[in-house]
This record gives C-alpha cells, structure tokens and sequence, in this order.
C-alpha cells in the first residue's frame, strides 16, 4: 500500500471513528435510562477517550463557535442540558461501532484503554498537586486520556501488520515505538492523532500534547507545563502495568521534565494507591472483570 | 415595535371555560418591527392558526406574505400550528426558518416538516408550496434584516432551546419562554458517594456564570416575555429539570436586569384564569416594595403592546 493509500484508509477511518468496544454498552444504558445521573453521563463520557473526543468535538463545532470553546463536560451538560449531551454521547458511541471492534479486540482494547485512563487520572492527581488552576485540572484529565488516541486507526485499519510491528518492537528490534511505526507505516502514532486532533478541533494543549509526547525537544512553550505533565503521568501509567503495544520498559524522561513540573521520582508511590482506587472505581463503574 | 401574543400557554392547547381570559393557545408571538419589512413571529404553537389566518387578511391579495419565523425550540406545544398556517401552501409565501442547531439527525426543517405525514396529517410535506428557507443557530448575534439585530442565548431546557433579544430603531424586546434557572446538576455535598470535588465547583460556576449571561441577555429590555410556569414552591416540590421557571425567578431576574415591562408566559395548562389572576395579585403584593418601576403582569392571549 502507498503512502498516500494509506493516508486515505486513515482519514476515511477517522470519519467515522467508533468509541471503545469497553464503554459502547454502559452509554447506551445510561444514554436510553431516561433517570441518569448527571455524574453518570460525566463518568461513562471521561472513561473513553474516543468518546471523550468526540463530544468536546461536537460540543464546540456544533453548538459554539470557536472564540467560545467549551474546555469542560461539566460545563457543558449544565450549558446545554443533560439531553443534547446524552444524544451526542450516544451517536458518539455507536457511530461505526462494529466495524471498529472486530479489529480492535485483537490487540486488546481493554489495555489501550485501560493506559488512557490511568494517564489521564495521573496527569489530572499531578496537575492538581502541583498547583494547576482547579478550572485547568480537567483539561489535564482530558489531555492524558486522549494522547495516545492517534493508535487507534493505525490497529484498527492495518491490525495484522500493527501486531507484528508490535512484535518485533518487543523482541528488542526498534528503539521505540515511533521508530517501528514509521519503518510500518512511513507515519506514527503522533501523526495520526495530530489528524485526529484537527478533525475533531480538540485545541492547541491537546494537539500538542498528542505531537510532543513521545518527541519533546522542540514544544511549544505556551503547552510545556501539560505537555511534561503528560509525558510524566504516561511514564508512571507504563510503571504502575497500564502499559499499552510495546511500551512495557519506558525509559524514563529527562530530569529537566521533572523538574519542570515539579515532581520526584518518590512522589510515584505516594500516589499510586489513590491512582489504582480510581481505575478500581471505574472498572466497577463500567463492570468490567478485572 | 408592535408586540402581538397570539398565544401564551404552556404545554398543550388549553381551550375550556377555565382558560378563557388568560387564553388556551400555545407560544405564538408576532413582532413587527414597524418599518415595512414584514412580521417577524416567535414560535408556531396553535396561537398561529389565528395569526395565519390574519396574515391572509393582511396582505392578499395586494401582497405577498415574506417573513421571518424564530423558534425557540421544536417541543410539540412551539411548532404544533404549522400545518394550520395558510400561508404555507400558498406558493407566492416566502418564509425563512431560525431555529437551535441540533446534532440529531435532521434539523428544524425535517422536525417541522415531519408533521406533514399521512399518518399524522392529511397533507404531505411535498405539498408546501411556500418558499421555505431553514437557518440553524448558535449562540450568536446577527442582523435579521436592515437595522434590525437578533441575539439567542442557550437556555436550560430538556431540547436545545434558544431565547431571542431583537433590537431595533433604538428599542429592545426579549422573549424566554422556556427556561429554567441553570443550577449545578453535580452533587455539592461531600458525603454524596458521588461527590467529586473539581465537577461539584465547576458546576456551580457555570451554573451561575450561565443565569449571569441570562439577566445580561435581558438587559434593560422594554419588553420581556419570560417563563413563569411553575412557582417556586411547585419548582421544589416536583417539578426541578423540567425546563421552566419559576414567577419568582421571572420577577427576580428581570428586575435585576433593568427590564422595563415583564409579561409572565407560558401558564401551566392545569392553571385555571381564577387561580392565575390570584398568583398575580399575590406577586404583585410580595414583590411591591421592590420591583420598582418594572411593570409585570401575565400575558393574555390576543393582547398587544408597543414600544
């Protein structure tokens, strides 16, 4: 396949990117219980990063105009009402839903999920810890859960070749993980989610989060607390066993990203029970068996 | 500008002896800006059959009909009067739609439009002949026609529902006919199992940033037409999310925002004309040391103002 093939397969992919087979059936639950909480809708919506995406998308295209954008989904269900919400996250949720899960259970939804959230819950704790504005910790939650989003078109258009790419990386034959996407697909992960990041006009920290995570030597200076955060809370999600296609042995970051952000290596294990109790809480929220 | 209400009541066509002076007819507003480029009307609730039947009066044979319709949002009780609008089957009627975007599949056109099916309707959209134009709105503030300038607000509603601020020639009209004050749906309370701190603090700044931007939008309006189905003691019993105000919200914020004159809409269908000319009497009394020069008083279907 060419390149420009391949660039086509993954646009058309990312038109109609479904949300993961690990939450489709808690939203339609919560979407159609005419009774649902509004944490309920807040929760199922923030587990998933497709969907996630999706709705921050749709919220700011749809219903705001640029110079408004939405930042919050809290804010967004008090503005716009618990309703509109639901019917966003549920067209959201089932948009392509088959088609996507055949392909993506294969190399395990559940870990990419899994390392999503556990980022975004750290990068939300560290954010919190080390004196982020509170209105500017949810954009840190949402960041995290969403850097790695640009895997998802990759395992899902070209499975086969991505499990073996996978493979390879682990037997030790890349440096990392870009280095075996770009010798597969001439383009990695940070690629196609900067793709994602335009189509669904996530905002400048989100795409640059998703461009500089795993390349941080030339960022942009206005996103560099977030961006180090991010690479920080990805590095620990890896540490802690939410690891995700061949990121098991991260090195870790320079000390300069600790620095910057203002963390230690010791302050891992203090917060790694709180970050295990909210992963537990939301695997029992989304009844998924450990 | 010449305000018309050809309808006022809540919820569903409301015709009985009961209902007869405050009226039975669902939301339908004429506005007339009063500078011969035609009615602009609020809503097509039953109210509307009458004004379409006014309108053909008005304008034919002489003149074509051309206007503009704001809707507020696409419940039944707000766009029911269409199929008994006679201009829309007439093929000389232009009319241009504004409504709420909406992200479900179709917008106002096809949920307008959906009413014209055999099995509701003994006409098919097909047969429309008006030439009908649909313009999907945001949050925004745009010139209708020349010298005449259109502002929404999103209100709380269970559908995306638009509140309007039309200015012109130097004066301003408001209407929010369902809206219920913004308030943090997330749990505040610590103990909740559900608490979560960060969602608890921004629900409640953007709940009152939300009724803020509410009393701005209504700023020093000459007139306002803003919801009152429910009083506050009904609003706390059972009726919280059900996307009305309260008389008291109402008073409240349109005195808090400068209003001139507040006409009070939307009456519950179960409210008879006795118990409506008694909840007036009451707020008239309880808000008399207060609401300063603001006129309020409740809207009656068939009456007419100008500013």
């Amino acid at each position: 396949m060419t390149n420009v093939d391949r660039l086509k397969v993954i646009t058309r992919y990312i038109d109609n990117m479904p949300s993961l087979p690990v939450t489709v059936s808690k939203v339609q639950e919560i979407c159609d219980n005419p009774k649902t909480s509004p944490v309920d809708l807040y929760k199922v919506i923030s587990l998933d990063p497709v969907l996630m995406g999706k709705v921050m998308k749709l919220i700011n295209s749809a219903y705001y105009g640029l110079s408004d954008k939405v930042t919050s989904l809290v804010r967004a269900i008090i503005m716009l009402g618990m309703n509109t919400v639901k019917n966003l996250a549920l067209s959201s949720a089932v948009m392509g839903m088959m088609s996507g899960k055949k392909n993506f259970i294969k190399l395990n939804s559940d870990q990419f999920w899994e390392h999503s959230l556990c980022t975004g819950i750290i990068a939300k704790k560290i954010g919190k810890d080390t004196g982020v504005p509170r209105n500017e910790q949810e954009e840190y939650f949402i960041t995290g859960l969403l850097h790695d989003i640009g895997k998802i078109p990759l395992i899902t258009s070209f499975p086969g070749e991505y499990t073996k790419m996978v493979e390879r990386f682990e037997n030790g034959e890349y440096k990392n993980i870009i280095e075996a996407e770009y010798d597969y697909f001439e383009l990695d992960h940070t690629v196609t989610g900067s793709m994602i990041a335009d189509s669904w006009k996530l905002g400048e920290p989100v795409k640059a989060v998703i461009v500089s995570h795993h390349n941080y030597e030339n960022i942009d200076e206005n996103q560099r607390n977030i961006i180090y955060t991010i690479i920080l809370a990805d590095y620990f999600a890896n540490l802690y066993g939410c690891f995700f296609s061949g990121n098991s042995c991260p090195s870790a970051p320079v000390a300069d990203v600790f620095t910057e952000v203002g963390i230690s290596e010791d302050y891992l294990t203090g917060i790694e029970d709180f970050v295990k109790d909210e992963m537990d809480k939301a695997r029992v929220f989304l009844e998924i068996k450990n | 500008m010449r305000i018309k209400l050809w309808g006022v009541r809540g919820s569903i066509p409301s015709p009985g002896a009961d209902t007869m002076k405050y009226g039975g007819n669902t939301t339908c507003i004429e506005v007339d800006p009063e500078d011969g480029t035609g009615e602009i009307i609020i809503d097509g609730g039953s109210g509307l059959r009458l004004l379409g039947n006014q309108l053909v009066k008005r304008y034919l044979p002489e003149k074509n009909i051309d206007l503009d319709f704001l809707i507020t949002h696409t419940h039944w009780d707000h766009i029911l009067g269409f199929p008994f609008f006679p201009p829309i089957y007439m093929p000389t009627t232009k009319l241009r739609f504004y409504g709420p975007v909406t992200y479900e599949e179709g917008g106002i056109e096809e949920i307008i439009g959906s009413q014209f099916q055999y099995r509701y309707f003994p006409v098919i959209k097909s047969e429309l002949s008006a030439e009908m134009e649909y313009n999907p709105l945001r949050e925004t503030s745009f010139f209708l026609r020349d010298g005449i300038k259109i502002t929404t607000k999103y209100l709380n509603h269970p559908v995306l529902c638009l509140g309007y601020r039309i200015e012109s020639g130097g004066k301003c009209f408001c209407i929010a006919t369902d809206s219920e004050p913004f308030r943090n749906v997330f749990p505040a309370n610590p103990e909740d199992p559900d608490y979560d701190k960060v969602a608890a603090e921004e629900g409640e700044a953007a709940a009152a940033e939300e009724n803020r931007k509410l009393a701005e939008f209504f700023k020093d309006a000459d007139l306002l037409i803003y919801d009152s189905q429910y009083t506050q003691a009904e609003m706390d019993k059972d009726k919280l999310g059900w996307g009305h105000s309260s008389f008291e919200f109402a008073i409240e914020t349109a005195f808090s925002s400068g209003v001139k004159k507040l006409l009070l809409t939307h009456h519950d269908p179960e409210r008879t004309d006795e118990e409506l000319d008694l909840l007036i009497d009451f707020y008239r009394k309880k808000y008399r040391s207060i609401s300063g020069d603001m006129d309020f008083s409740l809207a009656v279907e068939g009456s007419e103002f100008f500013i």
